[in-house]
């Protein structure tokens, strides 16, 4: 059930977020030029606390995965960059105001698809660590219809999601629920049979099922003896330490170019 | 655990095996393969579970909502107990036996949004088209991305909207965008790279033969194929209709027939070489395209055994001709009253009536612009021997403009209304073109619902209200409504998930499953354990 309840929490978080976004009007936000300027700003000032793509630190929040439910608009940010946050690590600038709205313009973008943002890392290293064995993404995960099919296909990943999202779901993929959508499952039939793999869309009724092979098994609830359910996710926890950080900022940019509307000219395969 | 998966012995139930060309070739059955069952596009299906004397026990079985739909034109297939179905750049696999969503796939950034048919499945693969002209390769299975490849430019005007047609491997695609002015072709795909194997142009080009058909305009002809086609495995040909030449009703600025818009077309599959060509309406000025699907059927013409291709076209006549050659056989009034032409020569074209031309204050004509039929899937039925057709009774003002055409600018020369109608969903004996019976409806005439049709001797369609129908295929009997609630906008199906016979259509919003009564039986809580 809790499956389900993602997938719809899904919708109006990508609502609440599409809304945020086409809230502002001030021309600084989504202009290259305002976005390359407030990227030198943010490397130099602010990626020390909030990390590099905006993912969070010991000192600095995360600043793409924001709250869904009445998220700051940009004009509360310039306030807050402006301002800095009394009694925390976060004090008040003295940017004129077009070098703050270059800031906020570039803050914005990150919350924007990875592949339409700079991304540090060398993305042809990325693609030997991730077809690599040392990290072993293929075993599970399909990029234009290479590699496994029981976890969530990545040929759109940097096209859909932000940076520090991906990084997020690599390093602590435990935070990430998309695994719910993804439970490793051991189904005992009521005909004898057994089936394993990932439990795709269940419901008190039916249940779909990906085998280790990459069939799509549609099962129905009342053919079901027993199902166990893994209860956190089947993606390995330890590819914070598993690789180095030049193999994960490489990993990264090879992810973040997988886009299935790559711009015109901008090769990432 | 994921070890465990990776390496644990699996038990097969599942979803299994590939759809080659002879899965295809066999027609409908529990499987709907092809946008119309059929590559002949019959739109008929063997199923009998569901017959005249039990179709009033149909009830929903399932619906389910397609996120932001409006106006929905796909009609759906099913392989194996899985259910595909295309909304604007996106596709939905849905548990044909639950309405449970198995996985969706979206292009929210293609450039251009727009209206999608249909998709298309071969081998373990899906295919659709993007509005901007991409063909799309996905897992059936997963909806993991194979390839997505461009195969035209929406900056000449060309969109998307059809569903594939596979055959031997290759995929079909046709264009969109006549009426903004473009260059109609229909092209095959590689359904394993995507790569382009052959394009035909359906207006040729300066100095081609067919040329000296056109004015200056000729670049921008029209000729869309907006609408996929039918083929003939034995005679390895394709038969794809072609919209309207461009500027829709201004006629005067391309004098002359206007080839190959408006017309029927026959290709060879492996080359995309035109074999024949047959143009219902020469130099058409009231936007009637000819998509209606152009069904094969062999039948006896007076007295002779022919392959036939039928099409009932929107200029209000219903046409047989020779498929292997392309000769004209025949044509009858589809509808009441047309007040553009007294009739077919011997060659199949039309006898024109004087002061037919859109003019600059309106000119009343009858078929309207939405014409005597149009893309509503017709059927077939090999039992009854009739050809199912929803007609429209209804005419239009047509208007002309005298500005400068300018292409991909939305213009198309003038306008034209739709006013009052009504629809007729129609039986009609391909031997001799005569009706059998006919169903009149009540409603605006805005519905694009088309007809499937089953050996239990039952026609489902929808009317121009709403309802989901079904009709005895031999009197046209009403059998069973049900009332969707909105517009129904795309063709119905069948298909069979463990023995049980189900009918399937899109409506505006929405895709519902009806079947049989069932009492319903209650579902034990399942056991659900939860590991560390």
């Amino acid at each position: 059930m809790r499956a389900i309840a993602v997938v719809f929490l899904t919708v109006p978080l990508l609502a609440q977020h599409g809304r945020y976004l086409s809230d502002s009007h001030h021309p600084s936000i989504g202009n290259p030029e305002a976005i390359a300027a407030g990227t030198k700003l943010f490397m130099g000032s602010c990626a020390g606390c909030h990390g590099p793509d905006g993912g969070g630190g010991a000192r600095g929040p995360n600043l793409v995965r924001r709250s869904l439910w009445h998220p700051l608009s940009d004009e509360a940010i310039f306030q807050v960059i402006r301002k800095g946050v009394p009694g925390t690590d976060m004090p008040p600038t003295k940017l004129t105001d077009d070098q703050t709205w270059n800031l906020v313009a570039f803050i914005h973008a990150l919350t924007g698809p990875a592949s339409t943002n700079p991304v540090p890392g060398d993305a042809a290293a990325g693609k030997a660590v991730y077809w690599g064995a040392k990290a072993g993404c293929a075993n599970c995960h399909a990029i234009r219809g290479q590699g496994g099919k029981t976890a969530p296909d990545l040929s759109n990943v940097g096209g859909s999601r932000p940076l520090a999202v991906i990084r997020e779901s690599i390093v602590e993929p435990g935070k990430d629920l998309t695994y719910l959508g993804n439970e490793a499952a051991v189904v005992e039939l009521k005909d004898g049979r057994t089936l394993r793999g990932v439990a795709k869309n269940r419901s008190n009724y039916s249940l779909q099922l990906v085998d280790g092979t990459g069939r799509l098994h549609l099962l129905r609830m009342s053919d079901v003896k027993e199902l166990t359910l893994q209860e956190t996710t089947a993606m390995p926890v330890d590819y914070g330490t598993r690789l180095s950080r030049t193999e994960l900022r490489d990993l990264l940019a090879y992810l973040a170019a997988q886009d299935i509307r790559p711009a015109e000219g901008k090769g990432s395969k | 655990m994921r070890r465990t998966i990776l390496a644990g012995v699996v038990i097969c139930l599942g979803v299994v095996g590939q759809v080659r060309h002879e899965d295809v070739m066999k027609g409908a059955g529990e499987n709907w393969l092809t946008y119309a069952g059929t590559y002949a596009g019959w739109r008929y299906s063997p199923l009998n579970q569901i017959t005249a004397e039990n179709a009033k026990n149909m009830v929903p079985k399932w619906v389910y909502h397609v996120p932001g739909a409006r106006g929905l034109r796909s009609s759906p297939i099913v392989y194996q107990g899985v259910m595909y179905i295309t909304n604007t750049n996106s596709v939905y696999a849905i548990d044909a036996r639950s309405g449970r969503l198995v996985w969706q796939y979206a292009d929210p950034r293609a450039q251009k949004g727009g209206v999608n048919r249909g998709a298309a499945i071969w081998g373990e693969r899906v295919y659709f088209t993007t509005s901007d002209n991409y063909l799309v390769a996905l897992d059936r299975q997963t909806g993991g991305l194979i390839f997505n490849k461009k195969f035209a430019d929406v900056e000449k005007g060309t969109t998307s909207t059809s569903a594939p047609v596979i055959a031997k491997g290759k995929v079909i695609v046709g264009s969109a965008g006549g009426d903004s002015g473009m260059r109609g072709f229909i092209m095959a795909l590689s359904a394993e790279t995507g790569a382009e194997l052959w394009k035909t142009y359906t207006v040729p080009a300066k100095g081609e033969k067919g040329a000296e058909t056109w004015g200056d305009l000729i670049e921008w002809g029209g000729g869309a194929a907006w609408l996929s086609g039918t083929y003939d495995a034995e005679l390895n040909t394709l038969y794809w209709t072609t919209g309207n030449p461009w500027p829709d009703y201004n006629g005067g600025v391309r004098q002359g027939d206007n080839l190959y818009t408006c017309s029927l077309l026959a290709l060879d599959l492996d080359t995309g070489k035109m074999k024949w060509h047959f143009q219902f309406t020469p130099h058409d000025t009231h936007d009637w395209d000819a998509q209606s699907w152009p069904m094969l059927v062999d039948t006896e013409i007076r007295g002779q055994k022919r392959k036939v291709v039928l099409h009932a076209n929107r200029n209000g006549y219903f046409y047989a001709l020779d498929r292997v050659t392309g000769e004209f056989l025949r044509a009858t009034p589809l509808i009441d009253k047309i007040t553009w032409a007294k009739g077919v020569d011997d060659k199949g074209r039309p006898i024109q009536l004087p002061n037919i031309e859109p003019t600059a204050t309106g000119n009343w004509i009858c078929p309207s612009v939405k014409g005597a039929t149009n893309w509503m899937g017709q059927s077939y039925n090999p039992g009854t021997g009739l050809l199912y057709v929803l007609t429209l009774e209804q005419c239009g003002m047509y208007f002309r403009s005298s500005q400068e055409p300018q292409p991909m600018k939305n213009f198309s020369g003038g306008g034209a209304t739709e006013e009052g109608g009504q629809v007729v969903l129609r039986a009609l004996d391909p031997k001799t073109g005569n009706r059998v019976w006919e169903y009149p409806m009540t409603g605006a005439g805005r519905m694009w619902t088309g007809t499937v049709s089953t050996a239990g001797g039952v026609i489902f369609s929808g009317d121009d209200d709403g309802h989901m129908v079904g009709l005895d295929a031999r009197s046209g009997k009403n059998l069973w409504y049900f009332n969707t609630g909105e517009l129904l906008t795309a063709s119905p199906i069948t298909y069979a998930v463990d023995g049980k016979q189900y009918v399937a259509v899109a409506s505006a919003t929405a895709v519902f499953a009806f079947g049989l009564f069932e009492p319903a039986s209650g579902v034990e809580p399942p056991v659900v354990r939860m590991k560390k």
